[in-house]
């Protein structure tokens, strides 16, 4: 029968002992592990994505053709071509070049995301998990945290990040707080039950009959083997957060134009999507392509973290 | 008949391309009297049909009153032209004409006008249109309990008011106000029932009561308001296309803000007219002639980008002139546009006849932009390639308004930033929502402003130039936006404002506008671009209010 | 599990046997702790944000009202200072909104000039519908492919991995557009703008329904696979049950069960999949306007919409765990 972990459970339960938070909790939504069945060929191509996207992020220059700023009024809406193999936008720029420098916006964007959420988890999560298992005091804790989870949590997907918008105003800054506070509540939640349940775990009772200082088995022993599935979930969730800040941005409260990123360049490629196709379609598929490789690679990565 | 000269309260040019052409940047008249252009109305359409429901899609804002005596913006004109209607009236030739009103008698000092209004006008509740009950609404504009902030102008010389008999008002005036005609032209200053206002702002805001030849029936939130037709219309004088109520059953007038949607709704006969077409749009259905299309730029001001004088490094007459020689805004238009945007060179909307337009001083030359930047010490380039002066980098803040910017418009903004950028100007395009725009004018955080304003008469230039307008108002809000302060320019625009003769006030408003235009304290861009398109099926398209929103009295449905 | 405290019975002595009245105390407790649960989450999310407006920089009087440049008047500002008792302590300001809040006053939207409650009542049924649409498509999408996938062998089994993961990374906003060009533009069969008809429903639901359904597929066609492998699967396989017996009757119960416990994140990624569908579809709705206050940066608006999906969740939660105890015998008995 599926004890407790194997079924991944949602993400806005209330905490209890019978809900197991395991990966399915974070915002990046279930992941669903696929035990064997789909080999290592989606791995790979996923892979091969990522790779690509990266190195993008990291050297656009080497690989874009053109300057992705380079206005030519002469030249706008021209449909994919040999000289522009994803053709130009409205003010003549090269798209191909425009997706590939809105790589490094866009990623980074879903990185700072993702790492205000990790942070934000950890803050939340890594208290209410060593008080779960400690005495009275501890216990409270972990009750108070999990009660203010439990509000975040009835604040879903990106109502929390339009909130938060709402009151700060809008912009790229707040964009990646916005997201990064619409996904903690899910790996706070991962981080809590990793960190109790280790803290019972014989390896750290050991190092506490052993003597070990507090701290030392903290940073030692607790936090990396909590942290390896939360990078897992992390990755999991760049997908995710890429999606969500592409969407901030197609909504106009996030990343302003003309800089390349995915959801802003969506958002004009909406405007002309009577005449230029192309300028909605190729940013999407970039958007897609990230989310969907990063949802393969955490996958693949959860699968060798469980030893499948 | 009706489809060769029929007269209309305003009719706008019905834009084919060869219509549009004819007109001369600057110097146009108010339109051509009932053209048959582009696609408007099939020759053997037949005889017009009553019933059917329009169905309208706008793009703009939905406002947050329906009465536009309250605040007053163009939404709510566009709206109001079906239900309200004024005093005065633009004809086909952009002269203003009485419409609710009978005429209007100014004493010599300009001091006293003696308003006579029409016999047998009835509100849709049925109190009458009298004195009193215009006099009900000038009060209502004044009283700072409205909130009116368009209307409030338009009747601020109006010191008090005498009921002499049930037709006849006499205004006293606190100066002479040779614009107020033009002013009781205007939507923000429609008349409407008394018994209606006096219902408190909430109720008159949800359905104002007027004498138009539709009224508002009721107003579902972020959806649509639905107008049915007024029974008992009938056209006050001469000019609309029919006498009797309007063809229409009634219409349903719905919001929908993106672009997209709109088009495709149009196009899959969803809805029957849309307004803020996307340029292509505009293009592509003038080629096919698959959608018929209504060309109506909007009177009072031009588009145009504002150069901020009152701070560095703009204070400089050198550095704005520099900037506006570096820029090609022309490319720009071309091609964002698909020609259905014409280049201006004036302050003024090409629909205002005293609009002055000269190309000289926006001719792109960047040599001379160099030249210029040089001799005014910014002479030093930083690493980004940027000019700069002691350390300080030539900067320009552009906030743009999302609410109040077509794409297109956004698009040519970041064009002439990276123009500017070759010049060695850094423009920071943000794009702001309108609360957050607001703040950064109000706290003289830019060097560079777009911002709509549009009145009917080249007074207009007046709230635009005149130092007075430097002066926020209680909202914060102050439309001098290039902040130019100067007595002789202060002096041509009240002397005009308050001058009688026609000629005497055009040559003023002339020297004011050369003066304007060779100071570069603005870069004209287009006329407030006013497009509508519509399904072939409908009939009689083109006229309009003063302010170029369409009215649909004469509008039916072919089959 | 039965307290105590519901002894005093109101029924008459005797009526009605011990487990019953046991089964409805219960339920009694079950409903008290739901209730005490939702009230506490609405009392949270109206503290945050009333932290929230006191946190940001700038008079709050300012940000009720739109933020700074909003061009509120000086009489806005103060109308607005005297309704939210800003110049009161913060404690009494805090009781006040507490106490307007319990009395159902949400207060004015400034950009709307509405009450914010009739505004919600009037959005809600249209969002509703399309949530409960989408919801029921996600459902019937994800289970048919994890039945299909499972009854198909490893190259279906691919193919629906495949399919769900796209599904799931594809953006709401970039699907609508897609569908769009499509089925509207391209082909002319079902209209771009959104009405309560079917046809006018189609586009919308798809678009809100494929994302979730690659998210749902992928965790409903996993269990699916470990139920149908399982002891009693193979038992029930071994008393000559068939195998479509097996897979509906073991397999979609177990495959139900994790996507009734996602219910809150579903609700979530409907929720926010509506502020993209309703505002490119130009359907009126909880979304669009939720969209529209964001970015007027109307506050007692976005806090309404705010509360009222709250409570949206709490009701989705407590109806996902009734509905967990019911598809999961193993719950049952607890």
């Amino acid at each position: 029968m599926s004890g407790p972990g194997s079924v991944p459970r949602g993400a806005g339960l209330p905490t209890g002992p019978r809900r197991s938070a395991r990966l399915g909790a974070a915002a990046a939504g279930p992941p669903g592990l696929v035990a064997g069945g789909a080999g290592r060929l989606p791995a790979l191509i996923a892979g091969a994505v990522a790779a690509v996207v990266v190195a993008a992020a990291l050297a656009p220059g080497w690989l874009a053709p053109f300057d992705p700023l380079a206005i030519d009024p002469s030249a706008a809406f021209q449909a994919p071509s040999p000289a522009h193999w994803l053709g130009t936008d409205e003010s003549g720029r090269d798209l191909l070049s425009r997706v590939i420098h809105g790589a490094r916006d866009s990623l980074l964007i879903g990185a700072a995301a993702t790492g205000v959420g990790l942070a934000l988890a950890l803050l939340l999560g890594v208290p209410a998990g060593l008080g779960a298992g400690g005495g009275r005091a501890g216990r409270w804790l972990d009750f108070g945290i999990g009660r203010v989870l439990e509000v975040l949590f009835a604040l879903p997907g990106l109502l929390l990040a339009l909130v938060f918008i709402a009151l700060a105003g809008p912009g790229v800054a707040t964009s990646v707080v916005a997201v990064g506070l619409g996904t903690a509540p899910g790996y706070a939640r991962l981080i809590r039950t990793q960190v109790a349940v280790l803290r019972s775990s014989p390896m750290i009772e050991a190092a506490v009959v052993l003597g070990r200082p507090r701290g030392t088995i903290l940073w030692r022993h607790l936090l990396p083997n909590a942290l390896a599935p939360v990078l897992v979930l992390a990755t999991l969730g760049l997908g995710q957060a890429v999606v969500w800040a592409s969407a901030l941005s197609f909504l106009g409260l996030g990343a302003p134009p003309p800089a390349p990123e995915w959801g802003s360049m969506l958002s004009a490629g909406r405007t002309y999507l009577g005449i230029a196709w192309w300028m909605t379609v190729f940013p999407g598929l970039a958007v897609v392509a990230v989310a969907a490789s990063s949802t393969v690679l955490g996958r693949a990565l959860s699968r060798r973290a469980a030893g499948l | 008949m009706l489809f060769s000269s029929r007269p209309s309260r305003a009719s706008a040019t019905l834009a084919s391309a060869a219509a549009a052409a004819l007109l001369l940047a600057g110097c146009a008249s108010g339109g051509t009297t009932g053209s048959t252009g582009g696609g408007s109305a099939a020759p053997d359409a037949g005889d017009p049909v009553s019933g059917g429901t329009l169905v309208y899609a706008s793009g703009d804002a939905e406002p947050d009153c329906l009465d536009p005596h309250v605040r007053g913006n163009y939404p709510q004109a566009l709206l109001a032209g079906q239900f309200l209607e004024t005093l005065f009236t633009k004809d086909a030739d952009g002269e203003i004409v009485p419409w609710l009103a009978e005429g209007a008698d100014v004493s010599d000092d300009g001091l006293e006008v003696v308003l006579t209004l029409r016999e047998g006008i009835e509100f849709t509740d049925g109190t009458p249109l009298d004195a009193a009950a215009v006099w009900a609404n000038i009060d209502h504009l004044k009283d700072p309990d409205t909130g009116s902030s368009t209307g409030y102008l338009a009747v601020g010389k109006i010191a008090e008011g005498t009921v002499e008999d049930a037709r006849t008002l006499r205004l006293r005036l606190s100066a002479p106000d040779a614009a107020l005609l033009e002013s009781f032209s205007q939507p923000w200053v429609a008349i409407q029932s008394p018994a209606g206002i006096g219902r408190g702002q909430e109720e008159n805001c949800a359905a104002p009561i007027g004498t138009g030849p539709f009224q508002v029936a009721s107003w579902t939130r972020q959806d649509r308001v639905e107008l049915i037709r007024n029974e008992d219309y009938t056209p006050p004088a001469e000019g609309a296309g029919h006498e009797g109520p309007a063809y229409l059953d009634g219409i349903s007038w719905r919001f929908i803000p993106e672009a997209a949607t709109r088009q495709s709704a149009l196009q899959s006969g969803t809805v029957h007219v849309i307004d803020n077409p996307q340029p292509d749009a505009i293009a592509a259905a003038e080629a096919s002639g698959a959608l018929g299309h209504l060309d109506a730029p909007r009177p009072g001001a031009s588009n145009r980008i504002e150069l901020n004088t009152s701070k560095a490094p703009f204070d400089d007459p050198a550095v704005r002139e520099a900037f506006v020689k570096s820029v090609d805004v022309d490319a720009g238009v071309e091609s964002l546009f698909f020609g259905t945007a014409r280049r201006s060179y004036s302050p003024l909307s090409s629909v205002e006849p005293m609009g002055h337009g000269d190309p000289a001083p926006f001719g792109v030359d960047t040599a001379r932009a160099a030249e210029l930047l040089d001799a005014a010490g910014w002479d030093e380039r930083d690493a980004e390639g940027y000019r700069s002066k002691d350390g300080q980098r030539l900067s320009l803040e552009f906030p743009v308004s999302t609410n109040q910017s077509v794409p297109a418009e956004q698009s040519l903004f970041q064009q002439l930033q990276a123009a500017a950028k070759e010049a060695g100007f850094e423009v920071k395009l943000n794009l702001l929502d309108l609360s957050s725009w607001y703040g950064a004018l109000f706290a003289n955080d830019y060097d560079l402003v777009s911002a709509p304003y549009t009145k009917v008469g080249p007074d207009v230039l007046r709230i635009l130039f005149h130092s007075d307008s430097t002066i926020p108002a209680p909202s914060g809000y102050f439309a001098n936006l290039s902040q130019v302060k100067d007595a002789e320019l202060d002096r041509l625009l009240t002397e005009a404002g308050e001058e009688a003769d026609p000629t005497a006030r055009a040559a003023l408003y002339d020297q004011a506008q050369a003066f304007i235009l060779a100071g570069h304290y603005i870069l004209p861009l287009y006329d407030q671009q006013n497009h509508f398109l519509h399904s072939t099926s409908l009939q009689g398209v083109g006229a309009t209010t003063a302010v170029a929103s369409p009215v649909f009295h004469d509008v039916w449905i072919a089959e | 599990m039965t307290s105590k405290r519901t002894t005093p019975v109101r029924g008459r002595p005797g009526a009605g046997p011990g487990s019953r009245r046991r089964v409805v105390s219960a339920a009694l407790r079950w409903l008290a702790l739901k209730l005490a649960g939702a009230a506490f989450v609405l009392w949270a999310v109206a503290t945050l944000i009333f932290v929230g407006i006191r946190l940001i920089p700038g008079d709050p009087a300012e940000a009720i009202l739109g933020g700074p440049g909003s061009q509120a008047s000086a009489e806005a500002l103060a109308a607005a200072r005297a309704e939210h008792g800003l110049d009161l302590p913060l404690t009494a300001q805090y009781a006040m909104q507490l106490e307007r809040l319990a009395q159902g006053d949400l207060g004015q939207s400034y950009s709307l000039r509405v009450p914010v409650a009739e505004l919600l009542a009037e959005q809600l049924p249209g969002t509703l519908l399309l949530a409960a649409l989408a919801w029921a498509l996600a459902w019937l999408l994800a289970l048919g492919l994890a039945l299909w996938s499972t009854l198909g062998g490893r190259g279906a089994a691919l193919v629906a991995s495949g399919l769900e993961i796209a599904a799931a990374a594809v953006p709401h906003f970039w699907l609508a557009s897609l569908l769009v060009l499509l089925f509207s533009n391209a082909l002319a069969w079902l209209p771009p703008v959104s009405t309560n008809t079917p046809a006018g429903l189609v586009l919308p639901v798809t678009t809100l329904a494929l994302p979730l359904a690659g998210f749902l597929g992928q965790v409903m066609r996993e269990s699916m696979l470990t139920a149908i492998s399982s002891p009693f699967a193979l038992s029930a396989r071994a008393r000559g049950e068939r195998e479509a017996g097996v897979l509906l009757r073991h397999g979609l119960r177990h495959a139900a069960l994790p996507g009734i416990g996602l219910s809150g994140w579903a609700l979530g990624s409907l929720v926010s999949g509506a502020v993209v569908v309703e505002t490119i579809f130009a359907r009126p709705g909880l979304g669009r306007t939720l969209l529209g206050a964001v970015t007027l940066r109307d506050v007692p608006l976005v806090t309404g919409v705010a509360l009222a999906s709250a409570a949206a969740y709490v009701v989705v939660m407590a109806a996902a765990d009734l509905a967990e105890r019911i598809a999961d015998p193993r719950l049952r008995a607890a």
